[in-house]
């Protein structure tokens, strides 16, 4: 399905029959769909689709640092590398690594390194490279939580998977997962990242107006939307080893239904 | 015949469950009757066990334990590894032995030094005979070349310094032929099996000679090319299936039918 992006943002965010403009409720989330293991020759790595997002992760560490001067006598480190496609927007995307990349980057390593034990693998690094194909909103977010799948992917030990989506404010009401034109248009922005282990929050962005009352509420929210996604992501890890399990199951007992015959 | 060496096995006693578990997952919340083991801490308030990576659910007597299915290799002592040679200067090779640092082998540690060549060295004046293979290899990189496939045993290994690595002892040394082929460092055990059942299937209907080394690489040399991509195949589908049950089964059947199927029987 083409993506279509105005250059001019319609005035009202929300439609005639009270649903926003990709025709969700308030509160619904975008359809998310992930996979783990699609880069053969990455430790780990994992691919998301969420709403018009296309994203993939590679994993891989612990390995030597380069340069080596960043290397922590102590302690490993994790590096982040997210970079957008030149052609994941509607306009095109220089291909350099802008403030907007670095920064992102930034928030996604200190976001993730909480669950990880980068005390265990001094002076190595863990790298992970986050590639935007397709670009509608909300990519950090969508990042964050498809580089947890990854890491998880490649066993690295970790304290639990970390998730991550973006509340906002749109004409005037708080809704859930912002989109491409709702993040632009809107009034608010709040991304959000939760670890599991400790049900703490490990990113918080914010853009806009809000009241205190809406902030909380907001965070409400986003805890239930963000149990959601979590489930997704643990079924996206499990899916691949429990279906070779059942295959298997049902190969043996056709070998052994045919033996008696 | 090579044989492979003792390997932790993968099922041995305490019983597996085939539930798989993700890492923060939780695994009990009897934080009383149980500890956490092998890939599995306590929470911060003690109040339950959780996973620490992808893999599978055990438990041994109190112990909870993760068996996991992703991963990568950590040097430790004693380990036998399958390494190639990247790069050498006059005093020490380097290997990649698919870790995070390279293996360090020193000419020392490639030599065996059997009482006759003790007793000439002690004498003095013995050494440096002309045509003396022990004395003129003594301390010098001649004896491997950049790119020989060598079987090492880690000497010593820690996290922070490079793994040191030796050539002298029991079906180490250097291996002409064959091939090597690379899997997941967790699937070794099973391909080794309970008590080398799985090893030992594969060695008896292929008629291949396998060396497993703990590192995820496995050398191997057929009597054809034919035997030698069958074993392939089995040792990539035991890597894919390593967490089901009734694997050796599989495998045996696997390999009668193609065999027959491939008219190598």
């Amino acid at each position: 399905m083409p993506l279509v992006i105005k250059d001019e943002y319609p005035e009202k965010l929300f439609r005639e029959d009270g649903k926003r403009l990709d025709g969700r409720d308030k509160l619904e989330l975008r359809p998310i769909k992930m996979e783990v293991g699609v880069l053969n020759n990455a430790d780990g790595s994992a691919y998301l689709e969420w709403g018009n997002n296309k994203i993939f992760a590679a994993v891989y560490g612990p390995r030597e640092v380069h340069p080596h001067h960043l290397a922590k006598p102590d302690r490993g480190i994790l590096r982040v590398f997210y970079r957008m496609t030149t052609f994941s927007v509607f306009e095109r995307k220089r291909p350099a690594p802008g403030r907007r990349e670095k920064e992102i980057s930034m928030i996604i390593a200190d976001c993730l390194e909480p669950v990880l034990f980068l005390e265990l693998y001094p002076g190595t690094s863990f790298e992970v490279f986050i590639e935007v194909i397709d670009a509608d909103g909300g990519t950090r977010c969508a990042s964050t939580t498809v580089a947890a799948l990854a890491l998880a992917d490649a066993g690295i030990p970790m304290k639990s998977l970390v998730t991550s989506l973006a509340i906002g404010k749109i004409d005037g009401e708080l809704v859930v997962d912002l989109s491409g034109i709702e993040d632009k248009a809107g009034e608010a922005d709040l991304p959000c990242a939760i670890t599991w282990y400790n049900d703490q929050l490990s990113l918080l962005q914010f853009d806009g107006d809000m009241t205190l009352e809406e902030m909380n509420l907001s965070l409400d929210l986003a805890k239930n939307a963000l149990k959601e996604i979590y489930e997704k992501q643990l079924n996206a890890l499990k899916s691949k080893y429990i279906a070779i399990q059942e295959e298997t199951l049902k190969q043996q007992e056709n070998s052994t239904s045919g033996g008696e015959e | 015949m090579e044989e492979e060496q003792e390997v932790e096995d993968f099922e041995e006693e305490g019983e597996v469950t085939r539930e798989i578990v993700v890492p923060g997952e939780t695994l009990t919340e009897d934080v009383k009757n149980f500890y956490p083991g092998r890939g599995a801490i306590f929470n911060k308030e003690k109040t339950k066990i959780i996973s620490l990576s992808i893999g599978l659910k055990q438990v041994r007597k109190n112990y909870m334990n993760v068996i996991p299915l992703r991963g990568f290799y950590t040097p430790r002592a004693g380990d036998k590894i399958l390494g190639v040679v990247i790069d050498k200067n006059p005093v020490k090779y380097k290997l990649d032995i698919n870790a995070k640092d390279l293996g360090m082998l020193k000419p020392k540690n490639t030599i065996t030094r059997d009482k006759r060549s003790m007793g000439r060295g002690g004498r003095g004046g013995g050494r440096g005979r002309p045509g003396d293979r022990n004395s003129s290899n003594e301390l010098s990189t001649a004896r491997f070349n950049i790119g020989d496939v060598l079987i090492v045993k880690v000497l010593s290994a820690d996290r922070l310094n490079s793994p040191e690595l030796t050539t002298v002892g029991k079906y180490l040394g250097k291996k002409m032929g064959g091939s090597v082929i690379s899997i997941g460092p967790q699937s070794i055990p099973r391909v080794i099996g309970r008590s080398g059942s799985m090893i030992k299937l594969l060695k008896n209907l292929t008629n291949c000679t396998i060396f497993v080394t703990q590192n995820g690489r496995i050398w191997i040399k057929g009597e054809s090319i034919e035997t030698e991509r069958l074993l392939i195949e089995a040792i990539n589908k035991i890597a894919n299936e390593a967490h089901t049950v009734g694997l050796t089964d599989r495998i045996q059947e696997f390999l009668e039918t193609e065999l027959k199927k491939r008219g190598l029987k």
